[in-house]
């Protein structure tokens, strides 16, 4: 049997004692301080490679300087992962609740779903490319496929693995077919599924990028190659600043969703 | 007596049958590939034959020491330099928790940047080689370790390490006596996604300035139109990232076999 995808990283940080630790915000604010004045100190002596590290100020100057054209990259990137996101969370849902209902589709599945679960998808850029060529479709694609698949999976374990008590309560209380499915088994599905959407919010974002930096078609990835091209490294660094503010932004947003959403998420974690 | 024996036939009888469900599964799939690849007839969809004929060819052929086992090596040994960091770091973040309280927010941005866009910052550091590959494999697989490790060293109970201590245990045999083995369930968890991030930065990476490799060969083979190579090429990387991933859960199943049935770990359940 394939489990869940477990929610790696993402899912430890938020039920772990690792995050409880985060109150003492004073410390971690002086953990982004002493983080900032090593990478001044190591620009400083050259430690790394001179010509690789630009200091923070020049890149802080430089995100400044950017501030419109990071502005339109992002707006470039956000708008495809928002596109392939969207696909990819309604069809990996609707597909993996149908399959994780019938035994005969969830068991014809298993080998399929073993075997593109730790397929890179990356290596379908060149693909892609040949049979859509370059441009929105394209990504969109990609990103819609590569994040399809911890929601599809996670979706089917959940609907799967719906408790039978759950189950025979709702139909004693009269409950069948779409109102059992939409009051009994989304709910107590959800929480997993949640943490597969999770963890396709940074693959799609991984793609994104990915696209963009291999194929030029614009957004942060072909902002981030220009700048390297032009050996202007504040810029390059300002656009990776950018990247990363953009995946914790995205990830902090969702987990805010999920806690006021399902309050009941944490009673339903499945390793 | 054969109730029971009836039971486990009957069960042994079902799981083959989902067993074979599955396989037929697949090769419906592979036969619904090589219909459509047939009837759309275009050269930039080859059929399924064409497609495994031609990762046959890459494997017997020159670019198996060229750029396969490169892609092999960088993938293992990126991989190997995060689980060495990210366990080390993991558990001492873990076990202080003051070093838990500094670092969370940079590492939590750090993990959040998307491994890609640190692709052209390994170029200008190490060129377009091997160690750019690896550096930037590293870059992104060392979080999954680092935070999973970090988690299951801060949840261990404190009775254990309090034990531990009373009998003299202290610093390097600690960590590797009781701590390590005491997270290692969610440390294994934590090198699986790693394995499999790794694989997949390995590719972006190759592609963007690897000078060799099977990402390389890929991104080359579909530049110069030769759609079969690049078709075998995506093959053998799911091959590829299937054998590591199997490997991998036979490897833990071996080394944890000692505490199945206790918490944890990615080949449970």
């Amino acid at each position: 049997m394939t489990t869940a995808i477990p929610t790696s990283a993402n899912k430890d940080l938020g039920t772990g004692r690792f995050r409880k630790n985060r109150g003492n915000s004073a410390r971690s604010i002086g953990g982004i301080v002493a983080a900032i004045v090593i990478w001044e100190l190591l620009s400083l002596s050259g430690a790394v490679n001179k010509n690789a590290l630009p200091s923070p100020p020049s890149t802080f100057a430089a995100l400044i300087k950017n501030f419109g054209g990071l502005s339109k990259s992002l707006f470039g990137t956000l708008e495809a992962w928002v596109i392939g996101m969207l696909i990819a969370t309604i069809a990996g849902v609707v597909i993996g609740t149908l399959v994780g209902r019938s035994p005969v589709a969830d068991a014809a599945s298993e080998t399929v779903v073993r075997m593109m679960r730790p397929l890179p998808s990356l290596a379908l850029i060149p693909i892609a490319i040949l049979v859509a060529g370059l441009g929105l479709k394209m990504t969109v694609g990609l990103v819609s496929f590569a994040a399809f698949w911890p929601i599809f999976i996670n979706t089917r374990a959940g609907v799967r693995q719906v408790d039978n008590r759950f189950l025979e309560s709702g139909s004693a209380l009269g409950l069948k077919g779409l109102e059992l499915l939409f009051r009994v088994i989304l709910p107590a599905a959800a929480p997993l599924v949640a943490g597969g959407i999770q963890i396709a919010i940074s693959i799609a974002l991984i793609v994104t990028i990915s696209v963009e930096l291999v194929g030029g078609t614009g957004g942060l990835g072909q902002f981030v190659l220009l700048a390297q091209q032009a050996n202007a490294l504040s810029e390059m660094f300002a656009g990776i600043i950018v990247g990363g503010f953009i995946g914790w932004l995205l990830n902090v947003l969702f987990m805010n969703i999920v806690d006021r959403v399902l309050p009941w998420r944490t009673q339903g974690e499945i390793n | 007596m054969t109730s029971t024996q009836n039971v486990a036939t009957a069960e042994q009888k079902s799981r083959f049958y989902s067993f074979s469900l599955g396989w037929l599964g697949l090769l419906a799939l592979i036969l619904l590939w090589q219909l459509a690849a047939i009837l759309i007839n275009k050269t930039i969809f080859p059929s399924f034959t064409t497609s495994i004929v031609a990762a046959l060819h890459l494997i017997t052929g020159p670019i198996f020491e060229t750029d396969i086992l490169p892609s092999i090596e960088r993938t293992l040994e990126g991989f190997l330099i995060s689980a060495v960091i990210g366990i080390a770091v993991g558990m001492l973040v873990g076990h202080y928790k003051s070093a838990r309280s500094w670092t969370t927010s940079v590492f939590d941005f750090l993990r959040s940047l998307p491994t890609p866009l640190l692709v052209p910052v390994a170029v200008v550091i190490f060129g377009l080689n091997g160690h750019m590959v690896v550096a930037t494999i590293v870059s992104g697989a060392i979080w999954p370790i680092l935070i999973n490790t970090a988690n299951g060293t801060s949840t261990i109970e404190p009775t254990m390490i309090d034990t531990a201590k009373t009998y003299g245990l202290k610093g390097r045999s600690l960590f590797l006596r009781v701590v390590l083995p005491a997270a290692s369930p969610q440390i294994f968890a934590g090198l699986r996604i790693a394995l499999s991030v790794s694989l997949v930065i390995m590719v972006v990476a190759e592609m963007l300035g690897g000078g060799s490799g099977i990402g390389y060969f890929i991104a080359n083979a579909q530049q110069s139109f030769n759609i079969n190579g690049s078709y075998g090429g995506v093959i053998i990387l799911a091959a590829l990232g299937w054998i590591f991933d199997t490997s991998f859960l036979m490897l833990e199943r071996r080394i944890l076999s000692w505490q199945r049935g206790t918490v944890g770990g990615s080949a449970n359940a």
